[in-house]
Parts: C-alpha cells; sequence; structure tokens
C-alpha cells in the first residue's frame, strides 16, 4: 500500500485543520493521538480587552455554524451579572432563533454525513433543505451566518405578522421534506448497513469520557442542558429528549433526525405562543463584580462560559469550553479497534465544529513504528470501495 | 496555440482549492454552499479539488495562525503556475475581529500574495461568485 | 434534592475541609476546598453526588494566586469545585483517576498558566503551536502580545 504525503485540505464540505496520529496495526487501530491547535486563536485573551458588547461580536465569531449558541451562552451569563431581567418577548425570538439554528447545523451535518457514507444526493438535497432555514435566518436577522441578534437585555429586532407567518410556513416545508428524508433510511439498507456497528462507545465509556451533546444520547445518555439546567423559556415548551441505544454511528444519526422534528415542534410553539411587549431592556456599561457559569445546549452539545467581572466594562476572565472539544476523548475510544477506512465516518459523527476532521492522518504501523502519512479523501475512497464487499450487517434496522 | 488553448481552459474551468487558515468555519460553509444547486458555482466550469498540485485558483478563508503558517506557504509553492488567491471573508483581509490575538498572523496577505478580496462576515456565496467570475475576466 | 439540601449534606460530608460554601444562584454550588483534598473531594461528588460530568476546568489568574475551577453537572444541579495555589508553587493534584474525561483540560491550564498537574497522564502541550516559546504562557495577566509590524501589500507600511 503505497501513502501520499498530504499537505492540503481536501474535501469539499467544510473542514478545519485538525491532525490525527494513528497507530494500526494492519488494517485496525490501536491508538490515536489528536494534535490540535491549529485553529487556536487566542479569544479568549481577546476578549479581555474588549467590552461587554463587543465580546457578543467576538463570541459569535468563535465557531461559524454555532455562532448564535456561543453568543447566548455569553449573554444570558453577563446578564446574570448585570441582574437584567430581559422582557419575555426577547427572550421568545432569542430562543426562537436558536432553535433555527439547530436546525440548520443538524441538516447540514446530515448532508456531511451523507456524503462521508457516499450518499452524495443526500447531500444535495438537504443543503437545498438548508437554504429554506437561511432564508428565514435573513428575514429576521439580516445575515444568513452570525446574526447578531443578541444584545445585552434582549434581541435588536423585533418579528412582525408577516414573519411569523413566514416562519410557520418554512417550517411545514421543512417537515414534510425531513419526513421524506427519513423514510429513505428506510428502504436503504445499504446506508443503514454502511454506519451501523460503528465507532461504538459503550455507555459507560460515554459516562466516564464525560461525552455531551447527540454523542452521548447515542450511547443513552439522556442529558440535555435545556432539560436539567432550563434556562429562559425551556421550561415552558413541550419537547422531549431524544436518546438511543445503539451507541454508534447509526444512533447518532437517528438522535439527530428526532432532534430536528423536535425543534420544528418548539418553533411552532414559539411563535403561536409568542408574547406582547419590549424587544429589550436597557443594560449597564459596566457589570458589578462577581462570576457566572453560564450552561447552554448547542446542537453539539454543552456549552458552557465561565464570565468574571471585577466591576469594569471589560471582562476579568472569559473561559469558553465547546462542546466538540469535550467529546474528544470519547471520540479517541471510539477510533480504538476501527478500521482506517471508518476514520471520516466516526469523525465526521461527532459533528466536529471548533476543530474537525481534517487534512491529513498519520499512520503509525505497530509493528515496525513506520510512519506514512494518508489523506482523509484517500480513506473515504477506500472506504466507499471496501463497502459492496463488506459484509452487511444485514440485522441493522432503521428505527424510524 | 498551446498557449492560447490552455489560457482559454483556464478562464472557462477554473479548478479551485478550498484552503482554511484557521478560520471560524462560516465563510467556509458559504463556499461549499456556492456549490449546491441554489448558487451552483459549478455550471461556471468551477471544480472543486482536493489537491495542489491540481488547482489554477487558492480560495483561502480565515486568519492565519502560526500553526497554520508554514502550511499555507508550503501549500502555495506546490500549486503549480499560474495561479491566483482569493482571500475570502474579512478574516483574511485583516483577521477581522482576532487582530491582536497572540497566535494570528494577520490577514492572509501577509504570508502569500492575494490576488482578489471578497469581503463580508461571511461572505455570501453570491459574494464569492461574484468574486470568482471577476478574477476571470481578469485573466 | 433542592440545592440547599445539598448543601447542607456537603458540609456534612466534607466539614472542615470546604473552606468555603456558598448558592448564590438557582443550580449554582461554588466550593472551595485546598489543593491536597481536590482528589478526595472530587471523588465524593462523583460517587455520592452523581456529579460524573466534568464540563471544564477553568484557570483564573487572581493577582497573587492561580485559581482553579472544576465544573460538575449533575441532573438536577451544578457544583463547582474552586481551588487556589500560590504562583510561586503552582502545583495542584491530577483529577484523572477519578474523571478520565479531564486529562486535555489539565493540559491546557498547563499550557496556559504554567501550572504544574502532578500525576498527568499526557503532560504534553494541548493547543498553542509547536514554535510556541517554552516559559512563555499567554493567559496570565502580565504577560501581553506585542503585534508585529503588519506589511501592506503594495503599500507603506
Amino acid at each position: 500500500m503505497s501513502f501520499e504525503i498530504p499537505i492540503g485540505p481536501q474535501h469539499p464540505a467544510l473542514k478545519e485543520p485538525i491532525s490525527l496520529r494513528m497507530t494500526v496495526e494492519g488494517e485496525v487501530i490501536t491508538g490515536v493521538d489528536i494534535r490540535l491547535g491549529y485553529n487556536h486563536r487566542g479569544v479568549e485573551k481577546v476578549a479581555e480587552e474588549k467590552n461587554w458588547t463587543q465580546n457578543i461580536y467576538l463570541t459569535e465569531r468563535i465557531c461559524g455554524i454555532c455562532s448564535h449558541s456561543h453568543a447566548t451562552c455569553f449573554v444570558q451569563g453577563v446578564e446574570k451579572l448585570m441582574e437584567l431581567a430581559p422582557p419575555k418577548r426577547g427572550l421568545y425570538i432569542r430562543y426562537l432563533v436558536s432553535e433555527l439554528e439547530r436546525i440548520h447545523s443538524h441538516l447540514l451535518w446530515l448532508g456531511v454525513a451523507g456524503h462521508e457514507a457516499g450518499f452524495d444526493s443526500f447531500f444535495m438535497y438537504t443543503w437545498r433543505d438548508r437554504e429554506i432555514v437561511m432564508d428565514l435566518l435573513e428575514m429576521i436577522s439580516g445575515n444568513r451566518v452570525h446574526y447578531a441578534i443578541n444584545t445585552i437585555g434582549g434581541v435588536r429586532r423585533d418579528l412582525d405578522e408577516g414573519q411569523r407567518a413566514k416562519i410557520l410556513e418554512g417550517v411545514a416545508t421543512l417537515r414534510k421534506r425531513s419526513e421524506y428524508y427519513f423514510r429513505i433510511g428506510a428502504n436503504e439498507p445499504s446506508f443503514v448497513a454502511r454506519i451501523a456497528g460503528v465507532g461504538m462507545l459503550s455507555k459507560e465509556q460515554a459516562i466516564a469520557l464525560c461525552a455531551t451533546g447527540p454523542v452521548a444520547k447515542a450511547s443513552g445518555v439522556g442529558r440535555d442542558v435545556r432539560k436539567e439546567d432550563p434556562y429562559a423559556v425551556y421550561d415552558e415548551l413541550d419537547f422531549a429528549v431524544c436518546t438511543a441505544d445503539t451507541c454508534d454511528v447509526l444512533g447518532r444519526v437517528v438522535v439527530r433526525v428526532m432532534e430536528l422534528l423536535e425543534s420544528y415542534k418548539m418553533i411552532e410553539q414559539m411563535v403561536r405562543n409568542l408574547p406582547a411587549g419590549d424587544i429589550a431592556c436597557k443594560a449597564p456599561r459596566k457589570a458589578k463584580p462577581g462570576e457566572t457559569v453560564s450552561r447552554y445546549e448547542a446542537p453539539r452539545g454543552e456549552n458552557i462560559h465561565y464570565i468574571k467581572s471585577n466591576g469594569s466594562d471589560k471582562p476579568e476572565r472569559l473561559k469558553v469550553r465547546a462542546p466538540t472539544l469535550g467529546n474528544y476523548p470519547a471520540t479517541v475510544e471510539m477510533l480504538r479497534g476501527c478500521f482506517i477506512a471508518d476514520i471520516p465516518l466516526i469523525f465526521a459523527a461527532i459533528d466536529p465544529c471548533i476543530c474537525c476532521a481534517e487534512r491529513a492522518v498519520t499512520l503509525v504501523d505497530a509493528r515496525n513504528g513506520a510512519e506514512a502519512i494518508v489523506r482523509m479523501s484517500e480513506l473515504r475512497r477506500r472506504a466507499l470501495e471496501r463497502a459492496p464487499k463488506a459484509p452487511l450487517k444485514g440485522n441493522a434496522v432503521w428505527p424510524l | 496555440m498551446l498557449n492560447k488553448l490552455t489560457r482559454w481552459s483556464r478562464i472557462k474551468s477554473p479548478w479551485i482549492l478550498h484552503l482554511n487558515s484557521g478560520a471560524c468555519n462560516a465563510c467556509d460553509i458559504e463556499i461549499v454552499a456556492a456549490l449546491t444547486p441554489r448558487f451552483d458555482v459549478e455550471r461556471f466550469g468551477v471544480l472543486l479539488r482536493a489537491t495542489p498540485r491540481h488547482a489554477d485558483v487558492i480560495i483561502a478563508s480565515g486568519p492565519v495562525t502560526r500553526q497554520m503558517r508554514d502550511r499555507i506557504i508550503r501549500i502555495y509553492e506546490q500549486t503549480p503556475d499560474p495561479k491566483f488567491v482569493i482571500a475570502v471573508g474579512a478574516c483574511a483581509m485583516s483577521g477581522c475581529v482576532y487582530r491582536g490575538a497572540y497566535n494570528i498572523m494577520g490577514g492572509i496577505d501577509q504570508v502569500i500574495p492575494v490576488n482578489m478580496y471578497v469581503p463580508g462576515c461571511p461572505a455570501r456565496p453570491d459574494a464569492i461568485v461574484d468574486g470568482v467570475v471577476k478574477l476571470l475576466g481578469k485573466l | 434534592m433542592s440545592d440547599i439540601d445539598i448543601v447542607e449534606s456537603l458540609k456534612r460530608d466534607l466539614g472542615a475541609k470546604a473552606l468555603e460554601l456558598t448558592n448564590p444562584a438557582l443550580r449554582r454550588i461554588f466550593l472551595k476546598v485546598a489543593p491536597a483534598d481536590l482528589v478526595g473531594a472530587v471523588t465524593l461528588l462523583r460517587d455520592r453526588y452523581d456529579c460524573a460530568f466534568l464540563s471544564t476546568i477553568t484557570g483564573v489568574d487572581a493577582g497573587d494566586a492561580f485559581e482553579i475551577l472544576y465544573h460538575f453537572a449533575s441532573p438536577v444541579t451544578t457544583i463547582h469545585v474552586r481551588t487556589a495555589v500560590p504562583k510561586n508553587d503552582p502545583r495542584v493534584p491530577s483529577i484523572c483517576p477519578a474523571i478520565p474525561g479531564a486529562v486535555l483540560y489539565e493540559r491546557e491550564i498547563q499550557e496556559m498558566f504554567g501550572l504544574v498537574v502532578e500525576g498527568i497522564p499526557d503532560p504534553r502541550r494541548l493547543m498553542l503551536p509547536d514554535d510556541w516559546p517554552a516559559g512563555v504562557y499567554p493567559l496570565r495577566k502580565d504577560w501581553k502580545h506585542v503585534r508585529p509590524e503588519e506589511v501592506i501589500p503594495g503599500g507603506e507600511s
């Protein structure tokens, strides 16, 4: 087998630089080491020099897919420090955008998962549907990504009747389309067989390694910040926490698909019950000294911000832990014992955000220590070649 | 004669390499969204390639982190001439909100020469397509 | 159990080891212990208070000491364990024996603040680049980044 030197990103669906070093024996992975840092921008240090409002825009740009999660988590914490009580209408609009973001993120991920499993037309369909959500977000906030709808004390733009009707219409279309895709799974046994049994993470391992979000939910750990630590409007909404117990990539797909359906329900409730009133309350320039911890359920898991204030208009310390970092120890565990060809799929299944699977994978042969670097596209090609000949897990069942 | 043919094929069908040098991913999703049926940049003959050896145009996004600096230079050197670089997004132009961070060098033009800047945070897919087309017009 | 019950129960279990125990907001309990009692407190929280989930570890440069916060979440509340180490001897024991998922966070506070986590299974750098000079800790308050001169292509610098 000959490997190529990688230098360069490869595949069209967004990826960010990260490098994996795997110890292999034949085709099976025995050890994994992840090298982070390609994407480290020093945001925590920059945040200490910007004031509270400027920091909303900084935290938004920590990630492009879940930008609203970081901005909202930050603003929630600052509002607690400043002891503000934002009006209900503002909160409803803010979390409406949160659920729309969850939908766009899961649709994006479904497309990427389809692409990794060799199902490119699925990728095109889901990204086309994602455009409906992007249009709604643009209508509400003015931008497709980085909505900047938050301000300290509420939101910046209001929703009128016409926009509310459009949102309900868009969600109805999406729901019909999503239900069609979910039935595809039942009719495409090769897709299901490709992803079943891959990337196993048992429930005990998920708990010990502090996995979060759909990765943990697919292993039966049903923890969701919206239920355990309900912030703002989530204790008034009716929704369920989705779990699966197959502990593999199929479980993660199923959990995200069920979360999509729950989000549609929540958006309809929020739009129908939107209370009247102001959308923001006035916020002071400086925050009282103190500290606060703010948690939020981002599409990828639990997002936590720790903010410490010293009474001035700039934070003393801002600490951000994005959900994908929390899932790395679990990812290392999942990759152990798997085939090299499954690496792109498993890595995509954790829905990596801040650091994505990318660039190169370094393979260290356990028998003689020889190192070789392989590109992800090469791995994907080998996986797709191997799939028709691999034994199908014929008893894998699409549970939806 | 051969020169004219190669020049025509380069204009009519530039192959693109997408380079992410430490960005937040927003510009990258918009670049990929440019491939999807709604904006469909493939109708211009643009194809996304995986390796720098095949690329005519490098589309770069993100502020340059220290870790990525040498790799970007290496990729640029591996791409055969003539090559063009498009810097997409405010981060690639100047560093956007991260200016002054300890791990950031600044925009892409601090590391490799850039031919076209597409502003926006993130740059809309229409703007990216517009940038590519304008660059082709200058060739 | 409500927050008040948990606070009472922690007082009973830890006794004098709990240097400070506050409940400033709903579902936020802050507990301060000395570095030597850290692993014992964490094991107690994991076994008796259903806090097996560690959200993250935060380091704070508080002037003359470093404060390290361990954020745990249980299904009914969140408990944040704080410990302080002096700047001239910044050593803290590793909690990886009790919580295996803590290793990445401990690597991060080591490289960002210059803390020494004793017994850490993997002491390498996590996020700083390979050519970052040793001994320079970015998140300390007394370190300021000096921006290099920017080159404006085609114009004056």
